[in-house]
């Protein structure tokens, strides 16, 4: 079969708090800003990883999906799941927890651990209606 | 005149287990897992399509062409079947979804108007998507 490049998406959520400050401002220009998301609050986010690659002709697969379980749950869902994400080391220095800046982050987690050449995108639902597309860079 | 993608989906349901014909009994159960086990799945078939507008209709691609043709050269092998015994087509192919993306677009991309395919996916469950763009495509 044609050895063309295939991708393979595969879901993995977790339920984390969040809360957007930032402690140079005072609290009147925080809730101007960021409105009632300055209350720490919390999202069942779905994180959508996608690696690609040629397919393997023996196994038939880009990647042993099981393998890229462990990978996200090790390096991001035990991380993140059940979390303050504001306490978390990526956010503590004024980096405030957007969705934008958790892809980010988890990007930089799977990065090292899934290579370049295979991860092609992240995409983080935040909630059913809104979600961020990272693709490194 | 403006391009556009159309996207359309598609169910069948199918049993399947992965199993390679080069790898032992054994080789099959650790590169597998459960999935060496006969089981199956409501699959999705997504197809994308692109066309130019046309002015008349306000339509950039003919749906119904499409369905049939889906129909025809896909769901209607696939749809109630063993995928890894009663299949012809897909005879000594381990049928993971990567496989199953490929071989779709291989079937059906001769069926439709020259380079109107852009994308196939097979959505195995609700957690594991597989995407097939054709050869050209990085």
């Amino acid at each position: 079969m044609s050895d063309g490049q295939v991708y393979a998406t595969r879901k993995f959520t977790f339920s984390a708090a969040h809360r957007y400050w930032r402690a140079e401002w005072s609290p009147a220009e925080n809730r101007r800003v960021f409105g009632n998301l300055t209350v720490s609050h919390g999202h069942n986010y779905v994180l959508e990883v996608t690696i690609r690659g040629p397919v393997d002709a023996q196994t038939g697969m880009v990647m042993d999906l099981a393998e890229l379980k462990r990978v996200v749950s090790d390096a991001v869902v035990q991380r993140f799941d059940h979390a303050d994400l504001n306490a978390d080391p990526f956010f503590l220095p004024g980096v405030i927890p957007t969705t934008e800046n958790l892809v980010r982050a988890s990007w930089d987690l799977l990065l090292p651990k899934l290579g370049q050449e295979r991860l092609w995108r992240l995409r983080l639902w935040e909630d059913p209606t809104f979600y961020v597309e990272y693709f490194g860079g | 005149m403006s391009t556009l993608e159309l996207t359309r989906q598609y169910h069948f349901s199918a049993g399947h287990r992965l199993e390679s014909a080069d790898f032992s009994s054994e080789e099959n159960e650790r590169v597998y897992g459960q999935c060496y086990r006969q089981h199956g799945h409501n699959y999705l078939v997504e197809v994308t399509v692109t066309g130019r507008l046309d002015p008349v209709t306000g339509m950039a691609a003919d749906l119904g062409a499409l369905d049939a043709a889906v129909d025809r050269i896909i769901l209607s092998q696939v749809d109630h079947y063993d995928l890894s015994s009663a299949v012809e087509a897909l005879r000594g192919v381990p049928t993971t979804g990567e496989n199953l993306a490929r071989a779709f677009w291989k079937w059906l991309e001769p069926a439709l108007p020259v380079g109107s395919l852009r994308r196939l996916v097979v959505i195995e469950t609700d957690n594991n998507t597989f995407e097939y763009r054709g050869d050209a495509a990085r």
